[in-house]
């Protein structure tokens, strides 16, 4: 087991977001969390990467494990160096002022000095040619769908092998967001673990092994993408029907 | 036309100081959006942490000659001053933070520890002035009705390096790029890997370090110490910064050239008096015409 939560109890302030869930990824697989807004799907992967205050959830019960290991103590700037885990988070959070290539580079921060990162940069290139056509611009001036490219392609200079995305397909055009997921799936081929964050059930479901439906901080239902597809719960909640 | 040359050197002179000041600003205020108001006595620091350097090595117990002295005094007050702006950020500036405060409470916290440094100053050494020693042996040369010192251009020199050393950190190295990149999304750099607080005391010592450059130039050019000296420059270099557009680097540059250029030429024409009253009248209205400073950005972003 890649990651493990166990009985995570975690609160905002005082209003305690997760109410004792448990949920795991293997490593090579694609698990999604759905459910609607403020189920507590966001808080779950912050509280993965420890992210720091005043944005971090307080957990205060329960525990978070990668092979087995408590994280719980991990700053959030060793999660990404540590456990190979990167998150691209709701709203990309791209750097707005550095060049697209720059935002490709200062991901690299914490690997080791002076490797030459030229082949990895052709990969994210490959995956994302439009990347390549403006890396010398500035990242705000790109479109929605081009930061998100940015955002994944970003987390993936970090060398992670396991990613995290929050909502990767909210503001994408349907095309966009077909191109995103096939782009999850050959990362996934390819070896990538991914948790995936959707409120797109239907979409999520169709790329995920594996999933887990979130409903007011506890888990509803979970099984795989088949299963949950064929849930008549499910279906009715989360699928129109 | 000699006199106009000896002019363009001598603001040429005072706007690298001013510069040097600014640059500290526009770090910290780039990464942290905080005024530093304590980075004047930050000079004020470096001045006297030269002071004593340059007296100790000098002096009877390790007696160096001035040349070997100035070398060794340079990196060392660079050092202890840089030594002093991390302190601060880690005793007054980061629990607040820690703590989320209002951004007004950490530039009070700010203006504070300036005024701590002033009177710390005061109570420990009096109010007595402290005459600099004499670390580069003075040169003059004619170059027709023009004098120059090899103090100022050692001076001018120096910010014009220091410059080029700051664009090249903050454009081609990744914590140079992190350091941008804090300024746009605080959020996202731990998320690559950036301890935030890796980048906030690089960015006090880099600052706090030139400022401690400055101090030693400015104790060797014109080499009286007082507690408030760093009190007028601070806030000159401060509006300098704000006018080239605070959180650019060049734009500190440019402020604090503007501004040497400005004080020079104003006394030139009008009695001395007239200097600041001129100086900050002026910038006054290039930031009625552009608030943002020559080089700032219009904030697009949620910080």
């Amino acid at each position: 087991m890649l990651l493990s939560i166990e009985n995570l109890e975690v609160k905002y302030g005082n209003i305690q977001a997760l109410h004792g869930i448990s949920f795991h990824v293997n490593e090579g697989e694609i698990v999604t969390l759905i459910g609607a807004n403020g189920a507590g799907k966001t808080t779950s992967l912050y509280s993965i990467c420890r992210l720091p205050p005043p944005e971090a959830p307080r957990v205060i019960a329960g525990d978070i494990k990668f092979h087995g290991e408590s994280i719980l103590k991990t700053r959030p700037s060793d999660i990404v160096k540590q456990f190979n885990m990167a998150l691209v988070p709701e709203g990309r959070h791209i750097f707005g002022n550095l060049t697209v290539m720059e935002n490709l580079e200062i991901a690299t921060y914490s690997r080791e000095k002076g490797t030459n990162f030229d082949e990895e940069y052709q990969r994210i290139f490959d995956l994302f040619p439009r990347l390549h056509e403006r890396r010398k611009q500035r990242s705000e001036s790109l479109s929605g769908g081009e930061q998100q490219m940015l955002a994944v392609g970003r987390a993936l200079m970090t060398g992670c092998n396991f990613l995290l995305l929050d909502e990767p397909s909210m503001g994408l055009a349907p095309l966009l967001k077909y191109e995103l997921f096939r782009t999850l799936k050959k990362l996934n081929e390819e070896g990538m673990t991914i948790l995936l964050v959707e409120q797109n059930a239907n979409l999520a479901l169709h790329l995920a092994h594996r999933g887990y439906v979130l409903d007011t901080g506890e888990i509803a239902a979970e099984g795989t993408s088949e299963e949950l597809l064929g849930n008549p719960d499910v279906k009715k909640a989360y699928l129109g029907g | 036309m000699d006199f106009i040359i000896q002019n363009i050197l001598n603001a040429l002179q005072w706007g690298s100081f001013y510069a040097l000041i600014a640059l500290g600003y526009t770090l910290v205020y780039g990464v942290l959006r905080l005024i530093n108001f304590a980075h004047g006595d930050i000079f004020m620091v470096g001045a006297y942490i030269s002071f004593f350097v340059a007296g100790f090595l000098l002096g009877p117990t390790i007696g160096l000659s001035p040349a070997i002295a100035f070398a060794v005094t340079v990196p060392l007050t660079m050092a202890l001053t840089s030594l002093v702006g991390v302190t601060l950020e880690r005793v007054a500036y980061r629990p607040l933070r820690r703590k989320g405060a209002h951004r007004l409470y950490v530039v009070i916290t700010a203006l504070m520890c300036g005024l701590i440094l002033e009177y710390s100053n005061l109570a420990v050494l009096g109010a007595s002035r402290l005459k600099f020693p004499a670390l580069l042996e003075k040169q003059i040369w004619h170059l027709g009705g023009v004098t120059l010192t090899n103090l100022k251009v050692l001076v001018i020199v120096t910010a014009i390096l220091v410059f080029v050393f700051l664009q090249w950190v903050v454009t081609k190295t990744r914590i140079g790029m992190a350091m941008r990149g804090i300024s746009y999304d605080k959020f996202a750099i731990p998320l690559m890997g950036i301890p935030i607080d890796t980048i906030i005391v690089f960015t006090f010592v880099l600052g706090s370090g030139f400022a401690g450059l400055a101090g030693l130039l400015f104790a060797m050019s014109y080499p009286v110490l007082e507690p408030f000296m760093g009190m007028l420059i601070g806030w000159k270099a401060f509006i300098a910064a704000v006018v080239g557009g605070i959180g650019d680097i060049k734009g500190a540059f440019v402020g604090g050239f503007l501004l040497g250029f400005i004080e020079v030429g104003v006394v030139t024409v009008f009695p001395s008096t007239y200097r600041d009253l001129f100086a900050f009248t002026i910038l006054l209205l290039i930031l009625w015409v552009k608030p943002t400073g020559l080089f700032g950005m219009p904030q697009s972003t949620k910080i």
